[in-house]
């Protein structure tokens, strides 16, 4: 692999929370790459820093050192328009609980990225009708949030982090206001994306059956890398790639049973 | 410590919300301002005058100062309610942190409290200077402003001021508690108000809208077509659907605007950028929940534009009446000389002159003026019943003339001219273009020239006397005509120096008790500009008073209810900012929002105020005679600009608020 097809970098990435005394380190030197086409899982305990390393990236938090560089740009030194079109553009986000505009029907929250970057009529139009497809959403789109299930919001919130085509979709815990049945389904779908279009996921999950379908598992425990676990794609079904990720969180618990 | 924290919490309050604030400042000022009606120089004036009809105004000021309670209570709520809104998360982090429901109730009490106090420290002092700036404006304007000015402190107005504003304080953050008692810390702090868009059936929208528009076009015929020249019983059924159609028709419209903006939206959605679609769908949402809201501040506005205008009329007629002469004394010429000898009545009088006014039994020949008043549209009543028999001589009409310095007229043997004191401006517009060609009358067979001119000065200090219609004819004619040769009355004028030194109305008050010591009987000037006074400021002062009241409640319901809108909605435009939405974006958005918001209102409330306004003019009320129309253009433009001043003002503070909370919201306030 080369370094053409890395198109995220984090090095040293740190985060600190508060002040002297009271100062506590959220990440402590991070440093991975985020390949083109991949899908990575991020797992660890609860304060393990994992939501903070996905919010670092989306530019929700201010890194306190280190660097985040998407495109050979650091990302870091964005302000105004250029964080803007950073956040419309490059990266496209998953919420745990959506984040729908309850007050704009699926299709308008879908193309809302798209008309805050001024492209509208036509394109709009196409964009919406392929990806509407492939979420399963295409009779929705009409609806407001308040009539939909909640595995279609979360398809639609899907529909609307990919629409603008961005280089990485970030996912904090994508299926973690949904019943097992649509975490499938939501999951069968990111990774058929992820499959066909080679679209670039990061996500941050606690759950090993949802964080079996990555193609790579970053697992992080107190602000530090403690694992990286890969799936080989030919030879590895989901199935076994999930008894792999339930021995190393296993370990995990273990590891810091010793320590303790 | 406890205190301190509430003085804290006081002052921050304050700081961040100046509508709050504002809206407090200004309900003391409206009350004090009612209730030191009393006090002012030109009601003190009236009541030496005329006492009966200030006692009886005086008595419906409980009364105003209940219904102006009553709104100014709606005023305070809305006010504290964005103001509690806003401190919700504070309130559910005391009661975890321990604090008991009784103590933090206790805590806001105290904070009502000390805010009501700076609120009077504050809004008093405002009250006062403006009751006696408008104290000396109306004077100044009536021509009152000649009597020696006092400042006056109403000890009852401030009592009552207090009073009211602390009941009207406290009812209103305890409605506001109340269910704080039963709401749970996490109720508290997590608020997830925003109420599910409900899909609103578009077809009902629609019918909503359209039976909306019917409603109120049919109440604009009504009051433009149907309400004019109908008997009691008629009109009272007319007025009565008028106004059921017109509120029916504004809740109507209101209910059905937000289905319309939605499909308007849908329609041209592919074609929207940034967040235009946003701002619409913001704006549909604001209208869907707050229909009702909307409505009522649409029609409280279009009272308060009907209120303003009947006021600045009403007072603007009145105060243009001119003074014509002073005194009228009525007694024989023996009488009246005698006590124009006298020293004290003798220094004040500049003229005096006797008036030759009288009946006559000769009919006149009107046949001219009557065919050309029956080709006037709308004369045709004044056409059939024309008459005259009074008769007043040229030389005393041109003695009113040169006493009020104007040029005297020239009447040859055989002219005589037409005058009216009749109070009803469209006669006088009749007559003007009745003889404007230049007529004759007939009088004992011969033909007489009528002047082109019409006149209508009042020919004696009061308005006790009214002439449909008169002839002004040459002193020898008068003589051969009059069934009384006697002076009808004698006219004095005072001494300008002694107006100039004293002020008018002291120096008519001066010669009124020399007069008085006389035993004569007369009429001053002063009765009747009384009379008049007494209409113009009861009419003016109480419905532009409730008119602004209105206004400002109105203004301050609409933009609340926005702002607590978006704070509610506050985690929308967190979403926004994670899709790529810049902070200006999104308050040129809210802008947007707060535009359209306050255009929705306005736009109903200026379309129902006109067809109102002139309802109320061609039905209900009359201009005064006498009124000029410049006068209440002049008075109305500067109302207008007031009126959007104040909507610009309110605007602009809403715009502000919004863009400060827009951009204190970070994109890590999610959750």
């Amino acid at each position: 692999m080369t370094n053409n097809n890395r198109i995220l970098q984090v090095e040293s990435l740190t985060k600190t929370y508060g002040k002297g005394s009271t100062q506590t380190e959220a990440l402590r030197g991070i440093s991975f790459d985020v390949l083109e086409g991949e899908f990575l899982g991020i797992m660890g305990a609860s304060g393990s820093g994992k939501t903070t390393l996905l919010n670092c990236i989306a530019t929700m938090l201010k890194p306190s050192a280190g660097k985040i560089i998407l495109h050979g740009k650091d990302i870091a030194s964005f302000k105004g328009t250029q964080l803007a079109d950073y956040r419309g553009k490059e990266i496209g986000y998953l919420f745990q609980e959506f984040e729908l505009l309850d007050n704009l029907t699926a299709k308008e929250n879908i193309t809302l990225p798209l008309a805050l970057h001024g492209i509208s009529g036509k394109e709009a139009d196409e964009r919406i009708a392929t990806i509407a497809t492939k979420l399963d959403i295409t009779d929705v789109l009409d609806k407001f949030p308040a009539q939909l299930s909640g595995g279609q919001k979360q398809r639609v919130a899907a529909a609307r982090a990919l629409i603008s085509n961005p280089s990485i979709v970030l996912a904090d815990e994508p299926t973690g206001a949904l019943d097992s049945k649509n975490s499938k389904i939501l999951m069968d779908k990111l990774a058929a994306i992820n499959d066909s279009e080679q679209k670039t996921i990061m996500m941050v999950t606690h759950n090993a059956s949802v964080a079996s379908y990555c193609s790579r598992i970053l697992f992080i425990q107190d602000g530090s890398l403690f694992h990286e676990l890969r799936r080989s794609a030919q030879k590895e079904t989901p199935s076994t790639f999930y008894e792999r990720v339930m021995t190393v969180l296993a370990q995990m618990g273990g590891g810091s049973a010793n320590v303790l | 410590m406890f205190f301190k924290q509430i003085r804290r919490n006081a002052a921050h309050n304050r700081r961040g919300n100046g509508l709050y604030f504002g809206s407090l400042i200004i309900a003391i000022v409206a009350f004090y301002t009612l209730l030191s009606l009393k006090e002012q120089d030109v009601m003190q004036f009236l009541s030496t005058i005329e006492s009966d009809a200030v006692r009886k105004l005086l008595m419906l000021i409980p009364g105003v100062y209940a219904v102006s309670l009553f709104f100014v209570f709606f005023l305070v709520y809305f006010a504290c309610r964005y103001q509690m809104d806003s401190r919700r998360r504070e309130f559910g982090m005391y009661l975890m942190l321990g604090m008991k429901r009784s103590r933090l109730f206790l805590m806001l009490l105290g904070e009502t409290l000390w805010s009501s106090m700076i609120s009077l420290l504050i809004g008093l002092p405002i009250a006062l200077l403006l009751t006696e700036g408008t104290s000396l404006a109306t004077g100044k304007v009536i021509g009152l402003g000649i009597i020696g000015h006092t400042i006056s402190l109403s000890f009852d107005a401030i009592l009552w001021t207090v009073c009211g504003f602390l009941i009207v304080q406290l009812l209103s953050m305890l409605i506001i508690c109340i269910p704080y008692g039963k709401t749970e810390p996490a109720k508290f702090m997590y608020t997830d108000a925003s109420s599910k868009q409900a899909p609103a059936s578009s077809a009902a929208s629609i019918i909503f809208l359209f039976l909306g528009i019917a409603f109120l076009l049919l109440a604009y015929y009504i009051g433009l077509f149907r309400l004019m020249n109908q008997d009691l019983l008629k009109m009272t059924a007319y007025f009565t659907a008028m106004l059921i159609s017109g509120i029916g028709g504004t809740f109507f419209l209101y209910r059905g605007v937000g289905g319309y903006i939605g499909r308007h939206i849908a329609k041209k959605n592919h074609r929207s950028n940034g967040l235009s679609t946003f701002t619409g769908r913001q704006v549909q949402e604001s209208v869907l929940s707050q229909h009702k809201a909307l409505a009522v501040s649409s029609l409280l506005l279009l009272v308060a534009l009907s209120c303003i205008s009947y006021g600045i009329a009403m007072g603007a007629g009145r105060i243009s009446d001119s003074r014509t002469t002073d005194f009228s004394v009525i007694g024989t010429e023996k009488e009246v000389s005698s006590a124009l000898t006298e020293a004290s009545v003798r220094d004040m009088v500049e003229t005096s002159y006797p008036v030759y006014l009288s009946r006559t039994k000769t009919e006149f020949d009107t046949r001219q003026i009557q065919s050309e008043l029956l080709q006037i549209e709308g004369a045709e009543n004044e056409a059939e019943s024309f008459h005259s028999d009074y008769i007043l001589s040229i030389s005393s009409y041109n003695s009113l003339l040169s006493a009020m310095g104007k040029k005297g007229i020239k009447l040859a043997d055989n002219e005589v001219a037409l005058y009216s004191t009749l109070d009803e401006s469209s006669l006088y517009s009749y007559y003007r273009e009745a003889i404007k060609k230049g007529l004759t009358i007939g009088i004992n067979e011969k033909q007489f020239k009528l002047l082109s001119e019409f006149y209508s000065d009042n020919i004696v200090a009061d308005r006790s006397i009214t002439l449909y219609a008169a002839l002004i004819v040459p002193d020898s004619l008068f003589g051969q005509l009059a069934s009384n040769t006697e002076p009808f009355c004698w006219n004095l004028h005072l001494k300008k120096s002694l107006t100039d030194e004293l002020g008018l109305m002291q120096a008519i008050q001066k010669m009124d008790t020399s007069l008085n010591k006389t035993g004569l009987e007369y009429d001053s000037y002063l009765s009747g500009i009384g009379r008049n006074l007494f209409y113009a400021v009861a009419a003016s002062y109480l419905t532009i008073y409730l008119g602004i009241l209105f206004l400002l409640i109105a203004n301050t319901v609409v933009g609340t209810k926005y702002l607590i809108q978006q704070r509610e909605n506050k985690h929308r435009y967190v979403t926004l900012l994670m899709l790529g939405a810049n902070t200006e974006g999104m308050c040129r958005s809210a802008k947007k929002q707060i535009n359209m918001f306050f255009a929705l209102v306005l736009g109903v409330a200026v379309c129902s105020s006109i067809v109102g306004v002139f309802v109320l003019f061609r039905n209900f009320t009359r201009l005064p005679i006498g009124t000029e129309l410049t006068t209440v253009i002049v008075l109305s433009m500067i109302a207008l600009l007031a009126f959007i001043l104040t909507e610009f003002v309110y605007i602009s503070v809403v715009k502000r608020n919004a863009c400060r909370e827009i951009r204190e919201i970070e994109i890590t306030d999610r959750g």
